[in-house]
């Protein structure tokens, strides 16, 4: 993960007025310049120097948070879907990248927690429970689902993890299909618009905006975790959970917090769909969503906030191209579906085995190599 | 009491159906440290196949040892895409036999449609101890128990076997007295098409089979082979035996709709056991 220029920046350069970077700053033993010790792994933990840089980096930043405010203005109700659908996705992966890259977990049952959350705002919602407390409810139960489910299931690792989780999934979505309380295989319909007080969210735009702030602030916790001291614990216990413990991360805790974290992410995505659908069931949560999560991280980078969003944006996007030719007239009725499976499997396939860092952090590594002298 | 045994046999002939599943992942497991994941494809790719020859009238037999053939190519090409490039980790490899698993999606809506096909199996049945048991719940019984006894055989007495066998214990000793280690790695995923072939063409004619039944076949074979640790293929019949007793079992005694959550949560308890009796020492990678 050290690519030559990432590394210059990181090394000999004097460290601006502010002192050593935070990052080196509360790691007590550390020998001084000891930014080092941590080699930024994602080009977003590179200490910025001075202002002048600093100010371009977060241009692009800048940028891409106008465009994507600006875009509900001008997309029509169509493109908005496809919009708002894009932004679920992409705080679940967010998640995912993190759990994975970071971590060091595969998870294969994202896809639940995503159900949980749609469920806990779906049955609040149709019994009468004021939408805010919907919205917050969803992350909230989801984590605490993850919780419970991860205490046993987190003792197990790499494919015993996947399955498990896989199971979990599965188990989720056979009781949510029988259980009275979340409608059985119907699901709960009709479910009531978010607002507060008198005000209703019903146009497409006002779910935009509503998506896309989850989609900052999930972005925002991850990149605070990621810079943080539990977040260097989780990096070392990606690589070895052994050497992690002996040199006193808390493993089981710390693995446990972040699953909670994605879970939650997730199952705020799950309330927002509730809402702006109007509408759950098993069918909603089906376990192939899981796996297109695992493919949108991995296509962006596992382990990057960026990389995410890029990986859910590329993957809907495509798909929904696909999509557009698949229901092309002349085209059989089968065409989309099995064009977005041939998709989702070809893609995955080919960045695990040729892009194995992703598409954004290839990308970016090209961008920073190209302007150098 | 005689229901008790139409449920038994009905059990043992499905857990028979996840053991050559899970026996499929053994050995793959064994050879490569790869989970694959499209083992349950393989199975699906058979079925399918299986009604579809029989559907062109292809005459029994024939058609059931086509559609086998189908599911080993299915393996060989698993195998070339999940370790065929150098490098890759048994973690990618997992996600890439996902990607596999997918992509078969796209194929077999393609080719066979996206409705559930089944085909008659052995027709009639036969009285044991005054109880009538279908006679294709034997013929997969009978032929579990054949496969189980070749692969014994296969493993113990060849020398190819044996250089799978060597593989599995220790790879660079296997390449230092000259096994090419990668092609062992697809001969153990052909062979993982194989077990799943046999599989599916076995199992469909008691449920039918659809392109997205893999999800269920893989977890119940995952579940029999982690019985094993996934590496002993003897144990995993057993674990798959036992997964099939319970559900059909649970089936039998009016617990039809929890046969799924039975057969998954014994699957996260053996699991959960299992994790505490190992230290994670020896799971990390060298």
């Amino acid at each position: 993960m050290t690519s030559p220029p990432t590394g210059e920046d990181a090394g000999p350069r004097p460290h601006g007025p502010g002192g050593p970077p935070a990052a080196a700053r509360d790691l007590p033993h550390d020998p001084p310049g000891g930014a080092r010790v941590t080699p930024p792994s994602t080009p977003q933990d590179a200490p910025a120097p001075g202002p002048a840089r600093r100010a371009a980096r977060l241009l692009p930043g800048l940028v891409v948070g106008a465009v994507t405010l600006a875009l509900p203005a001008v997309l029509d109700d169509s493109a908005l879907t496809v919009y708002i659908f894009l932004g679920l996705a992409a705080m679940v992966t967010v998640g995912v990248s993190l759990l994975m890259g970071y971590a060091g977990q595969v998870s294969l049952g994202q896809g639940a927690f995503y159900a949980v959350g749609g469920y806990t705002a779906g049955i609040l919602a149709v019994r009468g429970g004021p939408p805010i407390a919907g919205l917050l409810a969803a992350p909230v139960v989801a984590a605490a689902f993850a919780v419970v489910v991860g205490v046993p299931l987190l003792r197990l690792r790499g494919h015993h993890l996947a399955f498990a989780t896989l199971a979990m999934q599965l188990i989720v979505l056979s009781l949510a299909g029988r259980l009275a309380i979340t409608g059985g295989d119907i699901g709960l319909q009709a479910i009531p618009p978010f607002g507060w007080g008198s005000f209703e969210l019903t146009g497409a735009v006002g779910y935009a905006y509503l998506t896309w702030g989850g989609v900052a602030l999930v972005m925002l916790v991850t990149r605070n975790v990621i810079v943080s001291r539990p977040g260097r614990a989780l990096r070392a216990l990606a690589t070895s959970e052994t050497a992690a413990a002996s040199s006193g991360v808390p493993v089981g805790r710390y693995k446990l917090v972040v699953f909670a974290l994605s879970a939650a992410f997730a199952g705020l995505a799950g309330g927002i769909y509730a809402y702006y659908t109007g509408y759950v069931a098993p069918s909603s949560f089906p376990v192939l969503l899981s796996i297109e999560y695992i493919v949108m991280a991995v296509v962006g980078g596992l382990g990057t906030v960026w990389g995410a969003v890029v990986g859910a944006a590329a993957i809907t996007l495509l798909v929904q191209a696909l999509n557009l030719i698949g229901t092309a007239p002349g085209m059989p009725s089968y065409a989309p579906s099995v064009l977005s499976y041939a998709v989702y499997a070809v893609v995955l396939i080919t960045v695990v085995l040729f892009l194995p860092r992703g598409l954004f952090p290839a990308a970016v590594a090209r961008l920073r190599r190209a302007p150098r002298p | 009491m005689r229901e008790l045994l139409t449920y038994v046999v009905n059990g043992l002939a499905v857990g028979c159906g996840f053991a050559l599943i899970a026996a499929g992942l053994v050995a793959v497991h064994r050879v490569t440290g790869v989970v694959n994941f499209a083992q349950g494809m393989f199975a699906v790719v058979a079925g399918l196949s299986a009604s579809w020859l029989l559907g062109t009238g292809l005459p029994h037999g024939l058609s059931e040892g086509a559609a086998v053939l189908v599911a080993a190519v299915a393996g060989l090409l698993t195998g070339l895409l999940a370790i065929g490039r150098r490098g890759t980790t048994p973690q990618s490899a997992l996600i890439v036999t996902l990607g596999v698993g997918v992509l078969a999606y796209a194929v077999e809506i393609v080719v066979w449609g996206d409705q559930p096909r089944s085909f008659p199996g052995l027709p009639g049945s036969v009285s044991v101890a005054g109880v009538g048991v279908q006679s294709q719940h034997l013929l997969v019984i009978a032929a579990t128990a054949v496969t189980f006894a070749l692969l014994t055989t296969f493993f113990g007495r060849t020398y190819l076997g044996k250089a799978l066998t060597a593989c599995a214990s220790n790879p660079y000793a296997a390449r230092v007295i000259g096994i090419d280690v990668t092609r062992m790695g697809l001969l153990a995923f052909v062979l993982g098409g194989l077990l799943g072939g046999v599989a599916g063409v076995l199992v469909t004619p008691l449920r039918p089979i659809s392109f997205d039944t893999d999800v269920t076949l893989i977890v119940n074979g995952f579940a029999a082979a982690v019985f094993g640790s996934l590496g002993r293929a003897g144990l995993a019949l057993v674990g798959a035996l036992l997964l099939g007793l319970a559900e059909s079992l649970a089936a039998g005694y009016g617990y039809a709709a929890y046969q799924l959550e039975i057969a998954l949560g014994l699957m996260l308890v053996i699991m959960v056991v299992q994790s505490t009796r190992r230290t994670s020492v020896l799971e990390e990678p060298a």
